[in-house]
């Protein structure tokens, strides 16, 4: 039996690697906000300052929860998601109208994402609900975690957010694999449709007409790509293609400085650093985010509990979503749906939200080997 | 055992790892179609969007060079260049495109629907109209209409409007050259086009500003003319006042520098503003003088005089029946203005006998005369640096009739362009050497380093230096006793030739009795002839004697021109002597 010293332990080598592969992937993302938006000399408080702050906060959400006891956390769940479904409500009642969609919730002079802020709670929520007892059977397993998604999911959809509301879905995919299904073939294959998905979507998608695609598109979210015709992905296609190997150099991304590429900063935010870094940089950011998902992994299994190991599960689920998702519509293999990438894009809500959410797995680490 | 199996409480069993490393393959499997994919595009396909990114941000442009100005020979601007505006638009950010036509369109003095439909083209950039006036440029600024902007291009100016006009010609729209010198040195004035990679953002902005842009232009040559802007201004208003006063319906002044062959002076009426070529009648802009050959009439008498002189078949005082004003010749019969018996080859002359001339040009030999003409320039391009230039029309001796040689030596039958005769006369004056005439004295690359420049061009020497001596005082008596005195000068000898010359009449077959062209064409002072004049009047209304029409505007022209260059004058009369007396300034 280990000494219950070890409960509150310092940060070992995998918490190490864990933090510096975050902050690595922080660093990389403030890089590219800034390659854009450092220049704009409209604004007085440019782009890339908002988001070092929203980075702060997010640091400071990743350490009080880490610090935190998961348990407590999960036993509050039902009170977080609760909350999460009124704001969700809220957005409906209050939100603000941007190019057709309805999905912040203004704050004086700021705006609230509460699609983003849902995740977490809902997280918290089925890991909770399968960790608490046993639960067997078609219903307890499947119909009833549903039936809890559920509610965020149609919320979502209707903002309309196709993308986050997919997101949202996948949460309770992941949770719903990581406990098991009847069949294992039939996990394995939702598994890998998950993963795969994207690019299935793809070959689907791309039999589809333009017309057709516009109008599908036009119907889920009308607040993507107005002009239509595929134009932001050709211009996130030619900008990656044309960083070549090594890179444009900062700054030096023709594509993204003259405006070529929107939503730079956002949800192409890949595309930039893929434009001003080449294949080497591109390549060193997928190791930077595969890493995080492998030691995500191992934290998992070291888990000292179902919860732990469940949550862990979740918040990797909901992350590798959102990376491939991301990536995948940057390189043309997805249909362009407005995913941001996590930890990278613009936006206080998501990374508020992410490093919340790694918080947690840096609290499921550092209480692996308590006793119960 | 599943993970399903285990409670709540227990520690997570290792046999729900195989799902573990599934989802690890899963998840590598992703990423390697991910990093397959980088491949693809950063790879495979870099050079290919690499390009498409280059022409997507660069636009290659092709940035024409100002154009060099011109000036006159004391470096005065004849043509120059400013800035004017032309309004031009952003479809993409006109907010109210039908309300910005109905603002624009009065301005702009279009219809508001053409200007409409601009402003809703499908592009990044429309021009709604180029080169408006300031005061225009001025008023749309003012109205602040989003995606409405002026853009300064350089346009073509004249700071004397119609000075010069048919010399310098004008240009058009583009500011290419369409006549005269413009066209003719197109190539220098205009320079070197460059091509300029332009950087644009994805609303076709320019990255670098507009004021760079025109640093990176580069002046095409300058040039300086053999002109004088005094003596054309003198010119101009010689010609205006004969054309008007006779209310002719043309006319034309060409004054040329006789040593050198260079043109002082060049003015054609009717005439056109050079700021307004485009709203000229058509042809006004042709530069009648080297285009359009006429018969030149009397004033070619003193070539065949050369001739006859040069060839010693005459002498001044050989004595010629002049058959009492009529001589008949192959069924015609040619007559004189003064009738006389026997008189001397020189009072012939100073008289303008028809009679004597076609004696002279008979005993002279048509092919010997046919060569002295030849040697004067007719027929052939005079070589000066002006396009359009016509050979006029001298038949060879082959092919005339009985009647071509007669005709000639009265100057019919024989078409010559105004600068043709300048320049045959000039050739008298300069002591029988025939000169190339020239326009452009220096011309200047954009530093400002002298490119070529004009050294007179001796051709040929047509007469003997005595000949020339001779032909000067027969001239000189033509002003001082004969059908040019309205030429003489005070102070200055006058030496020079009247011409009145019936239009052939295409219509009718036959020399029009109403229609002249009038002229005369001398030089002065005689002794060393510093301008050569000729000037034309077409269809004068009342009496078309060249002495009575055409010798008063010379008069006018050479006396102020003589006083501007300050030439001495050859005889100091008394009056003039007293009034330039040292006493009466002191007073």
């Amino acid at each position: 039996m280990l000494n219950p010293a070890m409960t509150e332990r310092g940060v070992d080598a995998l918490e190490w690697s864990f933090i510096g592969v975050v902050l690595g992937i922080l660093v990389v993302g403030i890089l590219s906000i800034y390659s854009v938006t450092s220049k704009s000399l409209l604004t007085m408080f440019p782009v890339y300052l908002k988001q070092s702050i929203w980075i702060l906060v997010g640091l400071l959400a990743f350490w009080v929860i880490g610090s935190m006891d998961y348990h407590k956390l999960a036993r509050l769940s039902i009170v977080f998601y609760g909350i999460g479904l009124l704001l969700l409500i809220g957005v409906f009642l209050i939100g603000k109208n941007s190019r057709g969609a309805q999905r912040w919730i203004p704050l004086g002079p700021l705006a609230m994402q509460p699609s983003e802020f849902v995740k977490l709670p809902l997280i918290l929520m089925l890991a909770s609900y399968y960790s608490n007892k046993v639960r067997q059977g078609w219903w307890y397993r499947v119909i009833i975690p549903a039936l809890i998604t559920l509610p965020g999911f149609v919320l979502i959809l209707k903002q309309p957010d196709l993308g986050s509301s997919l997101g949202f879905l996948a949460i309770y995919v992941t949770l719903l694999l990581a406990v098991g299904v009847k069949s294992k073939a039939f996990g394995l294959v939702l598994l890998s449709a998950l993963m795969l998905f994207p690019f299935a979507w793809g070959g689907l998608w791309g039999s589809l007409h333009d017309y057709q695609k516009e109008r599908i598109i036009s119907f889920v979210d009308p607040a993507y790509d107005p002009g239509g015709k595929g134009y932001h992905g050709l211009q996130s296609r030619i900008a990656i293609g044309s960083g070549e190997i090594v890179g444009k150099g900062l700054h030096r991304g023709t594509q993204t400085q003259f405006k070529f590429l929107p939503e730079g900063h956002t949800d192409f935010v890949f595309a930039v650093f893929a434009e001003e870094w080449g294949f080497l940089g591109a390549l060193l950011l997928l190791s930077l985010f595969l890493s995080l998902f492998l030691i995500g992994f191992e934290i998992a299994a070291k888990a000292k509990d179902l919860l732990g190991a469940l949550l862990t599960i979740g918040v990797i689920g909901m992350i590798v979503f959102g990376v491939i998702v991301n990536i995948a519509m940057t390189l043309g293999l997805a249909p362009i749906v407005g995913i941001p990438l996590p930890l990278m894009s613009y936006g206080g809500s998501s990374m508020i939200m992410t490093m919340a959410s790694l918080g947690l797995l840096l609290s499921v680490r550092r209480r692996r080997l308590t006793l119960s | 055992m599943k993970l399903s199996e285990v409670t709540a409480e227990s520690e997570v069993p290792t046999a729900y790892r195989w799902r573990t490393v599934a989802v690890c393959l899963a998840l590598l499997c992703g990423f390697g179609v991910m990093v397959f994919r980088f491949g693809h595009l950063q790879i495979l396909q870099a050079e290919e969007l690499s390009q498409r990114a280059n022409r997507q941000y660069q636009r290659v442009i092709v940035l024409d060079s100002t154009r060099g100005g011109i000036s006159d020979r004391k470096g005065r601007a004849l043509a120059l260049n400013i800035d004017v505006p032309s309004i031009i638009a952003e479809p993409l950010l006109v907010t109210a495109p039908s309300q910005a036509a109905q603002k624009l369109a009065p301005v702009l003095d279009m219809q508001a629907k053409t200007v409409e439909r601009l402003l809703r083209a499908k592009k990044d950039w429309v021009r709604i109209k180029r080169k408006v006036s300031l005061a225009q440029g001025q008023q749309i600024q003012a109205m602040g209409l989003p995606g409405i902007d002026i853009e300064m291009e350089p346009q073509r100016f004249y700071p004397n409007g119609s000075l010069l006009a048919h010399v310098l010609g004008g240009v058009g729209i583009d500011s290419q050259g369409l006549e005269g010198l413009e066209y003719g040195y197109e190539r220098f004035l205009k320079g070197q086009p460059q091509r300029v990679v332009r950087q644009k953002d994805a609303r076709g902005h320019p990255i670098f500003s507009e004021g760079q842009l025109r640093e990176s232009r580069i002046s095409g040559h300058t040039i300086t003319l053999s002109i004088d802007q005094v003596i054309q201004f003198i010119a101009e208003r010689a010609i205006d006042r004969a054309v008007s006063e006779t209310q002719a319906r043309g006319g034309t002044i060409l004054i040329m520098d006789p040593e050198s062959g260079g043109i002082l002076g060049w003015a054609l009426r009717p005439t056109f503003d050079l700021n307004l070529l485009r709203e000229a009648p058509g042809g006004v802009w042709r530069n009648r003088a080297v285009t359009d050959p006429y018969e030149p009439g009397s004033t070619l008498k003193a070539m065949l005089a050369a001739a006859a002189l040069e060839e010693h078949v005459i002498e001044l005082d050989t004595l010629v029946y002049a058959g009492g004003g009529e001589v008949p010749l192959n069924g015609t019969i040619i007559h004189d203005h003064t009738k006389a018996e026997w008189i001397t080859f020189a009072e012939a002359l100073v008289h303008s006998s028809n009679v004597v001339a076609v004696k002279t040009a008979l005993s002279l030999s048509g092919e010997r005369y046919y060569e002295y003409l030849r040697e004067f320039g007719f027929g052939e391009r005079t070589g000066i640096d002006l396009p359009g230039e016509s050979r006029g029309k001298l038949k060879v001796p082959q092919d005339w009739s009985s009647r071509t040689l007669p005709s000639i030596a009265i100057g019919q039958e024989i078409s010559v362009t105004p600068l043709q005769m300048v320049t045959a006369m000039s050739a008298i004056a300069n002591h029988g050497w025939l000169m190339k005439p020239f326009v452009v004295q220096t011309m200047r690359d954009a530093e400002g380093q002298v490119v070529d420049e004009h050294t007179p061009e001796p051709r040929r020497r047509v007469i003997s230096e005595k000949t020339a001596s001779t032909l000067g005082s027969l001239l000189a008596r033509v002003v001082n006793e004969g059908t040019g005195r309205r030429a003489a000068i005070p102070g200055y000898q006058v030496a020079g030739k009247t011409g009145t010359a019936q239009k052939f009449d295409v219509e009718a077959g036959q020399y029009s009795s109403s229609r002249f062209i009038a002229s005369f064409l001398g030089y002065v002072p005689v002794e060393q002839p510093r301008l050569t004049i000729l000037v034309m009047i077409d269809e004068p209304k009342g009496p078309a004697w060249g002495g009575v029409v055409a010798a008063p505007a010379f008069q006018e022209a050479a006396e102020q021109i003589l006083r501007y260059l300050e030439v001495v004058p050859d005889t100091v009369e008394p009056m003039r002597l007293a009034l330039a007396s040292p006493f009466d300034s002191v007073q």
